[in-house]
């Protein structure tokens, strides 16, 4: 039963990895459809990072602050260097995750929402110290940063969605390894409970770094895919609601699965592209706050339940 | 260093410090009794301050008399908030509680937007031009206006919450919910009143700010009502003198912390402005209490 299920889901992923190679020869090289696929596969990433610390019990506010530090760290290696996108996004990564575990290091004690309060603060604090360090990253006016692929090779955008699927498959694999490795088990155990993790002899504080260590890692990696996408980098990169969406693309989707974030991601990507091109933007924004508050009253478990859900209202 | 400067900038923080208060004030109230963290107090704070601009502009009757009805329709969305969000996801833990916060911020914020669009907007309180002096130091009237008001409101808190039965019986269900409701305390309707009571000192505050020329856009309440979070756990949560302490120790320190290292590199012939890290003492603040208390100052009971 259970192998079966797991078989559905294997083929459910398989199948969506077709679908996305197929898009750009099914409805050619459409710029804009091609933009905002790119900007999903990013935000998959993310939400699927943001996941994998909330996995472990602990729901950050701020993880804008990672997306930012590995989006300028990315920029400013790849311009002072003249290092390749592909390389200096590493490094982006890396360097997220390094802060990531000085910023888990006071937050590993805290409760949840002291948590969530901390982790916010230190994205309203790496925004301030970006600013000020206005001779490094071009304070409120930003900087150009290289793009992934060059605009003059034609047909870029499309060379840059499939190495962007590529990045996608691959971080989404290696998370779900480690959700799936003893790492993600232990995780799961201090959400659970952490004084029964910590009897079972799980050291609670390492894999609490280590969590905050992986996500920051990944949300480096999508904050410098997306710059490099752009091309510039500002301090937007570090708003309150890049902390937020992907909170919204976990819930929506489900809390704690690898396919939550991902199917979170295309659905409200989906929902909100359609509202915009009706020119609903501020109603687009309450509609997905109403269905944020909905889901979590109502489909705790968010959208991947509700086939089971549906089944189980059939049944009776 | 110019003691008259440094008065006055004691008299801002003064000011700043009591919009915090009210605020964190609201937020361990709701926090006592239901256990409940609403992120979204601060849209609270933003709807308020834009029903003191639109009654204000629309009537141009004396600001201050608004605040009655402004607290009203305040207490009547903060029943109606509890009621149909936070009532029912009540126990199923607390992330539940961030992420629907997370929704009502981003319903009431766009909104807002929708509704009056995304400008800042002010009003000019007829007392405006007015300033008082007390000793060496000079401030507008509605600034000193502000902080008695808070401080009225303050006392009239306090006495309600000890000396009234229903405030009685507000305590006893933050102590101690199954215990209050054995005793025969009705604990969903203290949920609904602490949250009716938290809103309404969120409106004072919206108000407040409104009134003394502070400006309003659809996104201004996120980061009071964060700081507010920020105070009450330095203050520790459902300490109530703990938040005055804290709040007027915040709204002090960010306008004096600034001032100070400015003073400070000075010395060094360095000429630099720290008021962009004004936003963030709060945090720096809060951290370094984690850091060393990861339960907050008082917070030795709190959950």
């Amino acid at each position: 039963m259970k192998s079966d299920r797991q078989n559905i889901k294997t083929w459910i992923g398989l199948l969506s990895l077709v679908v996305a190679l197929l898009i750009p020869l099914i409805f050619g090289i459409n710029h804009y459809l091609l933009t905002v696929l790119i900007i999903m596969l990013v935000f998959i990433i993310y939400s699927s990072a943001w996941n994998l610390l909330a996995l472990s019990g602990q729901g950050s506010l701020g993880h804008a602050a990672f997306f930012g530090i590995g989006g300028y760290t990315s920029a400013i290696i790849a311009r002072s260097l003249g290092l390749h996108p592909l390389v200096t996004i590493l490094a982006g990564g890396l360097f997220a995750a390094f802060i990531g575990v000085l910023i888990g290091l006071t937050c590993v004690r805290l409760r949840e929402w002291f948590l969530g309060m901390v982790t916010f603060g230190f994205a309203i604090i790496v925004h301030t110290i970006t600013t000020e360090l206005s001779w490094l990253t071009g304070g409120w006016d930003g900087i150009p940063v290289k793009k992934l692929i060059p605009v003059t090779i034609p047909n870029y955008i499309l060379y840059e969605y499939y190495v962007m699927l590529l990045i996608t498959v691959v971080a989404i694999v290696i998370i779900y390894l480690i959700t799936k490795s003893r790492v993600g088990l232990a995780l799961e155990a201090i959400r659970e409970n952490e004084l029964e993790a910590k009897l079972m002899g799980i050291n609670i504080i390492k894999y609490k770094l280590l969590a905050f260590a992986i996500s920051a890692f990944f949300t480096g990696i999508a904050g410098a895919l997306e710059i490099h996408h752009f091309g510039y980098i500002t301090p937007e990169v570090y708003g309150i609601d890049i902390s937020f969406w992907p909170i919204i693309y976990s819930i929506s989707g489900g809390l704690f699965t690898i396919g939550g974030p991902i199917l979170g991601t295309v659905v409200i990507t989906f929902v909100w592209e359609v509202l915009r091109s009706f020119g609903l933007v501020y109603e687009g924004v309450v509609l997905i706050g109403l269905v944020l508050i909905l889901i979590v009253i109502f489909l705790p478990k968010g959208l991947v339940s509700l086939p089971e859900k549906i089944k189980a209202r059939l049944r009776l | 260093m110019d003691t008259g400067v440094f008065l006055l900038i004691l008299a801002w923080g003064l000011y700043a410090g009591c919009i915090y208060i009210l605020l964190a004030i609201g937020l361990n109230l709701i926090f006592g009794v239901m256990k409940v963290v609403n992120f979204a107090h601060g849209e609270l704070l933003m709807i308020a301050a834009y029903a003191t601009f639109w009654v204000y502009t629309y009537s141009e009757i004396n600001p201050y008399l608004i605040i009655p009805v402004v607290v009203l329709l305040m207490a009547f969305l903060g029943v109606l908030i509890e009621r149909l969000c936070f009532r029912p996801i009540l126990g199923t833990g607390k992330l539940n509680e961030i992420f629907l916060s997370l929704g009502l911020i981003y319903v009431f914020q766009n909104l807002a937007a929708l509704l009056w669009s995304a400008d800042s907007r002010s009003i000019h309180s007829p007392y405006s031009g007015i300033s008082v002096s007390i000793g060496s130091i000079t401030l507008p009237l509605d600034y000193v206006a502000i902080i008695v008001i808070t401080f009225i409101i303050l006392i009239v808190f306090h006495v309600f919450m000890k000396r009234t039965t229903v405030g009685r019986a507000m305590r006893a269900a933050s102590q101690n919910r199954e215990a209050a409701s054995l005793m025969g305390i009705n604990v969903e309707r203290m949920d609904m009143l602490s949250f009716a009571l938290g809103s309404t000192l969120a409106a004072v505050a919206g108000s407040l700010w409104m009134i003394s020329g502070q400006m309003v856009n659809p996104y201004m309440g996120s980061i009071p009502a964060i700081k507010a979070f920020a105070v009450i756990i330095i203050g520790g949560l459902g300490s109530i003198p703990g938040a005055i302490v804290a709040g007027l120790t915040l709204g002090i320190a960010e306008n004096i912390v600034p001032f100070l290292m400015q003073s400070f590199v000075a010395v060094f012939g360095v000429e630099m402005s720290f008021t962009a890290w004004k936003d963030t003492i709060a945090f720096f603040i809060l951290i370094i209490v984690l850091v060393i208390r990861p339960t907050g100052i008082f917070g030795e009971k709190g959950e």
